[in-house]
């Protein structure tokens, strides 16, 4: 084992307790996590199996392979905060209209009323 | 604005109250005297302050008005919305949606509520192009012309004014509005309603008053860039 596999290595180690220890309620999330990180420590410990997965998909190299499929993923990260955000933007703003009709100040009379 | 003459009570028919909102962010300077010019109509007028940071309900508490004021900042959309609900809980029977800046006139607000009561349109929309006395400057008329087209695009509907603020409708047209784009392609949101939910609509000329500071205020031509993809992300991500 040489230096940058340990340190790769012991980088998923702590990536995937940080997320079992803050999500542990989702059953298929830990499930896809320690698929990923078993993946992610394999290939690590011998890379020479991802030309091997490369040339079967058509790509030179695995660390191209690599690379390409890392670009999808961030991509769909981003998609998916951007879902997450614009959720959370609306219930924020029904939140504040909610209570802006709720906290109405003025002097009009209701013509309603009369 | 005071000059303008005003027919006092556009509405004998009490039942049927109109509710003028006005959303509002940081018009401080310009408010009280646009409500001033559109208290003598008789109408419900609703300031929406939308989180200004100068808070406006001080500035107004004189004047027969009632103020809604979001905690932050969310956009004109979210407040013409939040004006709506609270219209419609107030059993109102047709809604106004008019500038805090000082640009439309309160006479106009009659024009657009001619057809709602004569019962031929369920929401009226004024446009500066129909009315001959607007001083549109040149570039702002250029930008009017490419958003006239972007919303014929998205929405189907080809009108001759895309973004104008003061607008009328009866309360079933506006429950059946529901906007969900808190920036400014509301705008675009509403014509899309109009479509989606067979609004009879017309487009009644208004005149726009370009002062220095409407002007200021108004869109430029990177706030129309905002919007195009304000509008692009909502069809992506319904």
């Amino acid at each position: 084992m040489n230096g940058i596999q340990v340190l790769l290595i012991s980088g998923v180690v702590v990536i995937f307790t940080y997320y079992v220890s803050r999500f542990r309620n989702a059953l298929i999330d830990l499930a896809a996590l320690v698929i990923f990180a078993g993946l992610g420590i394999f290939f690590i410990l011998f890379p020479d199996y991802t030309n091997v997965v490369a040339k079967k998909l058509g790509v030179g190299r695995g660390a191209d392979l690599l690379f390409y499929s890392c670009i999808l993923f961030f991509l769909f990260i981003i998609l998916k905060l951007f879902a997450r955000l614009k959720r959370l933007e609306d219930k924020i703003t029904e939140l504040v209209r909610q209570q802006a009709i709720k906290n109405a100040s003025g002097n009009q009379k209701d013509q309603a009323a009369d | 604005m005071g000059f303008i003459f005003i027919r006092f009570m556009l509405h004998p028919d009490k039942s049927k109250p109109v509710f003028i909102i006005i959303p509002a962010y940081n018009e401080e300077k310009m408010i009280r005297e646009v409500l001033k010019g559109l208290i003598p109509l008789g109408c419900q007028l609703i300031v929406v302050d939308d989180g200004s940071a100068t808070p406006l309900q001080p500035l107004l508490f004189d004047l027969p008005v009632t103020v809604l004021r979001h905690a932050i900042n969310l956009g004109q959309g979210a407040a013409l919305q939040t004006g709506f609900e609270y219209a419609l809980s107030k059993q109102a029977g047709y809604i106004v949606t008019f500038d805090a800046d000082g640009q439309h006139l309160p006479a106009d607000i009659e024009k657009l509520l001619i057809p709602l009561t004569n019962g031929e349109a369920d929401i009226t929309l004024g446009s500066r192009f129909l009315s001959a006395g607007s001083n549109i400057p040149s570039g702002r008329k250029r930008l009017l012309r490419i958003a006239r087209l972007v919303n014929y695009f998205f929405t189907g509907l080809l009108l001759s004014d895309a973004h104008n603020g003061i607008r009328a409708m009866t309360a079933d047209a506006a429950a059946k509005i529901q906007l969900r784009q808190a920036g400014m392609a509301h705008a675009t949101e509403i014509v899309a309603a109009i479509r989606k939910k067979r609004l009879r609509y017309k487009e009644v000329p208004v005149n726009i008053h370009y002062s220095s500071y409407s002007k200021a205020k108004g869109q430029s031509a990177w706030g129309s860039f905002r919007i195009f993809f304000d509008i692009l992300l909502n069809k992506i991500f319904k």
